[in-house]
C-alpha cells in the first residue's frame, strides 16, 4: 500500500500549483471579455460620475495585478466575491446550482456508460452483423446530433405528445417540497427522506435531461471501447490465450479488461467537459445548474459568478482526475512499482 | 515407428491472398509427421514458414491466410476444419505451445501464478483451490527460486528467463502430448537459453510428450532433437536424422544453414552465392532455391525437385544432393 500512498500525496502536491496556475489563466482571460459591469448594473441612462463611482467602488480602476492579488487572497480564504445579479456570494450560488448540473451529468453519464460499453464490447467481438452495422450508425448519429436539439424533440415526444412527463421546467414540480438537502441530488435526498411524492416528481423531470445526455455521450463511449477492445482482441497476449485455448468468454473478459483504462479516460474527460458542456441541455430544461449561471454571468459582465464556475469546474476536474488515476491504479499492476 | 503419429501434416499448402495479386503461399506441399515422444526440429529463416506451420497445426491460421489443400491431423483430429470449442479444448490441454516473447504475451495485468492455475482450472475442471496448487507445483517445477512468492507476481516483474519458465509451466500444465516451441528461447541469454532448453527438454521427455522445436538457431537442434527438418521458402527441403544432417547434410541450403553459424569463412563464401548483377530470372516452375544454390545447373531451373529419400533415412529435395562430407 506504500506506493498507492506516496502516489497520492504526490498528486495532492500538485493541485495547489494546478489551481493557482488555472486562477491565473481564467482571471485575465475573464478580464478580456468586453463589457463593462457598472453599465449593465445603472442602466444606459446612468450619469458617467455614477459610473465612474461604481467602477471605483467595485475595484475595477485599480492595477490589473491589484485586481489579481485581491482576487486571489479572496479566493485562499473560500470568497469568490459576490454577484451582482443575484446579489447573493457566489460561493452560496454555486453551492446551489452545482448538485443540480452534477445530478444530471453524473445520471447522463451513467446511462451513456450502460449503454455505449456493452454495444462497444459487442460490436468489437462480432466484425460482421447487425449488431457491428447497429453500433456503427448509432456512433456517427450520436456524433452528428446536436444535444439541445436531440432535447426537444424528446420533449416533443415524451411531453407534448404522449404527455408521460412532467413540463420540462426545472428539477421537481413546484407544486412539491423539494427533500432537505443532503446530497444535493434531489432523487438521492428524496430517496433518504423516504420522501416518494418528490421523488417521483424529480425523477419525472430528470428523465428526459438524462436520456438526451446519455444517448449523445453513449457515442464516444462506444467508439472508445469499441476500437480498444478490437485492439486488445488482436494483441499477443490475446493470441497466446487462444493459442492456450482458454474458454472464449474468458478471452474476451481479458480482452475487455485491458481495453478498461482508455474507457475510464474517455467517462472522466466526458465528465469534465459535461460540467460546464451541458450547458444547452440545462437551458432547453431550465435545469437551473453551474453551466447556465455561468453563461449569465459573462452574458450580462458579472465577473465573480463566472471565475467562480472556473474554479469549481476546476477542482471539480481535479478530483475527478485524481480519481481516474487512483482507478488507473487499481487496473494496471505495472503503475504499483 | 508402428506407433500412428501425434502429429501428421500431409501436403499441407497455406496461402495468404493478396491485393490484386497471386497469393502468397506461406507452406507449399509441407509433409510432416511426429511419432510419439520424438523431439523433432524445424529450422529455417525468417518467412520460411516455421510459424505458420506451428498455427496451422494449431488450427490457428492467422487471417487472412487459408488451408488451400492438405490437412493437418493431431491426435486423430483435422486441426484445419475443427470447432471452435473442440479447438479451444485441444490447445493448451493436449497441444500445447511455448511463446518466444513472454513478457509480452503473457498477461500483463494477471499475477502470473493465475495464468498457470487459469490453464488448469479450465481444462481440466478442478477446483480454483486444486488448480492454484498445481500452478505452484509447476513454478516449482520450472525451478523458479521462491515460488510461494512468484505465484502473485505480474509479468513485467520477471526477468526473461523467469518469464519463459513460467511460460513452459503453462504449456506443461495439463501434460500435453506435444509441445510446440516457436523460436522459445531467441530473447534469452546463451547461458539462460541453455538452462530453458534442458528444462524444458527434461520436463517434455518426463511426461512422455513429443515435442517441435522451431528455431532459427540450427545449433540448438542438435542438443535437442532426434530428427531435424528444415524448411525453405515454405518446403522442407530436407528431413534427417540430427547425426546423419551434422555429420553430412544433404542439401546445399542446410549447408549454408551450417555455415552461418560455423567459425569458417571460408566455408560460408564458398557455399554463398555471390550476388550476380545481370542475372537472368530465375523462372517459376524451378528449384525455389536455385536463385541462392551455389551447385545450381541446369536442370534446376526447369525442373522443380520433389522431396526423394535418401540412405540413412534421410530425404532431400534437391536434384544433387551434396554427397561429400563439407566440414
Amino acid at each position: 500500500m506504500m506506493p498507492l500512498v506516496r502516489y497520492i500525496a504526490r498528486r495532492i502536491v500538485f493541485v495547489v500549483p494546478q489551481l493557482f496556475g488555472i486562477v491565473l489563466v481564467s482571471f485575465f482571460l475573464v478580464k478580456l471579455i468586453p463589457g463593462d459591469p457598472a453599465v449593465m448594473m445603472l442602466g444606459p441612462t446612468a450619469s458617467a460620475q455614477s459610473l465612474a463611482e461604481l467602477r471605483d467602488k467595485m475595484g475595477f480602476t485599480k492595477p490589473l495585478l491589484e485586481q489579481l492579488t485581491h482576487y486571489l487572497a479572496d479566493v485562499a480564504r473560500g470568497d469568490l466575491g459576490t454577484s451582482w445579479q443575484t446579489t447573493r456570494p457566489v460561493t452560496e450560488d454555486l453551492f446551489q446550482r452545482f448538485p443540480a448540473t452534477l445530478e444530471l451529468v453524473t445520471f447522463g453519464l451513467l446511462l451513456a456508460i450502460a449503454i455505449g460499453f456493452p454495444l462497444g464490447v459487442a460490436a468489437a467481438r462480432l466484425k460482421r452483423g447487425v449488431t457491428r452495422k447497429v453500433a456503427d450508425y448509432y456512433g456517427l448519429l450520436a456524433g452528428a446530433l446536436p444535444d439541445f436539439w436531440l432535447a426537444l424533440v424528446l420533449i416533443y415526444v415524451f411531453y407534448t405528445v404522449l404527455g408521460w412527463i412532467p413540463a420540462p421546467l426545472g428539477r421537481i414540480d413546484m407544486a412539491i417540497l423539494p427533500p432537505p438537502t443532503i446530497s444535493g441530488s434531489l432523487v438521492i435526498d428524496s430517496l433518504l427522506a423516504g420522501d416518494w411524492e418528490a421523488l417521483r416528481s424529480s425523477l419525472g423531470h430528470l428523465a428526459l435531461p438524462v436520456l438526451t445526455l446519455g444517448l449523445i455521450n453513449a457515442g464516444p463511449i462506444l467508439k472508445m471501447t469499441q476500437s480498444m477492445t478490437e485492439r486488445t482482441l488482436s494483441s499477443d497476449f490475446v493470441r497466446y490465450a487462444e493459442m492456450c485455448g482458454l474458454p472464449r468468454r474468458v478471452v474476451l473478459r481479458q480482452a475487455v479488461r485491458a481495453a478498461l483504462p482508455s474507457v475510464v479516460t474517455i467517462i472522466s474527460v466526458l465528465y469534465g467537459f459535461l460540467i460546464g458542456g451541458a450547458v444547452l441541455v440545462e437551458i432547453v430544461f431550465s435545469w437551473g445548474g453551474a453551466g447556465q449561471y455561468a453563461v449569465q454571468g459573462v452574458l450580462n459582465a458579472d465577473l465573480n459568478p463566472v471565475l467562480g464556475f472556473v474554479v469549481f469546474s476546476a477542482v471539480l476536474s481535479l478530483v475527478t482526475y485524481l480519481i481516474v488515476d487512483l482507478i488507473y491504479f487499481a487496473l494496471d499492476p505495472r503503475l504499483r512499482a | 515407428m508402428v506407433a500412428a503419429p501425434i502429429l501428421d501434416i500431409s501436403d499441407l499448402w497455406v496461402s495468404f491472398p493478396a491485393y490484386r495479386a497471386e497469393p502468397v503461399r506461406a507452406l507449399k506441399g509441407v509433409d510432416l509427421a511426429i511419432p510419439p515422444g520424438e523431439f523433432i526440429g524445424l529450422v529455417g529463416e525468417s518467412g520460411s514458414g516455421k510459424t505458420t506451420l506451428a498455427r496451422a497445426a494449431m488450427g490457428l491460421v492467422p487471417p487472412p491466410g487459408i488451408i488451400e489443400r492438405g490437412q493437418v491431423l493431431f491426435n486423430g483430429r483435422n486441426m484445419g476444419q475443427i470447432e471452435d470449442e473442440a479447438r479451444r479444448a485441444v490447445l493448451g490441454r493436449e497441444l500445447a505451445m511455448v511463446i518466444a516473447n513472454p513478457r509480452a504475451e503473457l498477461n500483463p495485468v494477471v499475477p502470473v501464478g493465475r495464468q498457470i492455475s487459469n490453464i488448469v482450472f479450465y481444462h481440466l475442471s478442478v477446483s480454483r483451490a486444486e488448480a492454484d496448487r498445481r500452478a505452484l507445483e509447476m513454478l516449482r517445477a520450472v525451478r523458479i527460486p521462491d515460488a510461494e512468492r512468484r505465484f502473485a507476481a505480474y509479468p513485467h516483474e520477471l526477468s526473461g528467463g523467469m518469464a519463459q519458465r513460467v511460460v513452459i509451466a503453462i504449456a506443461l500444465a495439463c501434460t500435453p502430448k506435444l509441445v510446440i516451441s516457436d523460436d522459445a528461447t531467441s530473447g534469452l541469454d546463451v547461458t539462460v537459453q541453455t538452462q530453458v532448453l534442458d528444462l524444458l527438454k527434461t520436463m517434455v521427455a518426463e511426461k512422455g510428450a513429443s515435442a517441435l522445436f522451431i528455431t532459427r538457431d540450427i545449433a540448438i537442434t542438435a542438443h535437442y532433437c532426434s530428427r531435424i527438418a528444415v524448411i525453405f521458402a515454405g518446403e522442407i527441403v530436407e528431413l534427417a536424422p540430427v547425426a546423419t544432417f551434422f555429420e553430412r547434410p544433404a542439401h546445399p541450403y542446410s549447408i549454408t544453414l551450417l555455415a552461418a553459424f560455423s567459425h569458417s569463412p571460408e566455408l560460408r563464401l564458398r557455399w554463398t552465392r555471390p550476388p550476380e548483377v545481370d542475372a537472368a530470372p530465375i523462372p517459376a516452375g524451378g528449384c525455389a532455391f536455385a536463385a541462392r544454390c551455389v551447385r545450381r545447373r541446369e536442370r534446376c531451373l526447369a525442373e522443380a525437385p520433389l522431396l526423394r529419400p535418401l540412405a540413412g533415412g534421410r530425404s532431400v529435395r534437391c536434384h544433387f544432393p551434396v554427397d561429400e562430407s563439407v566440414t
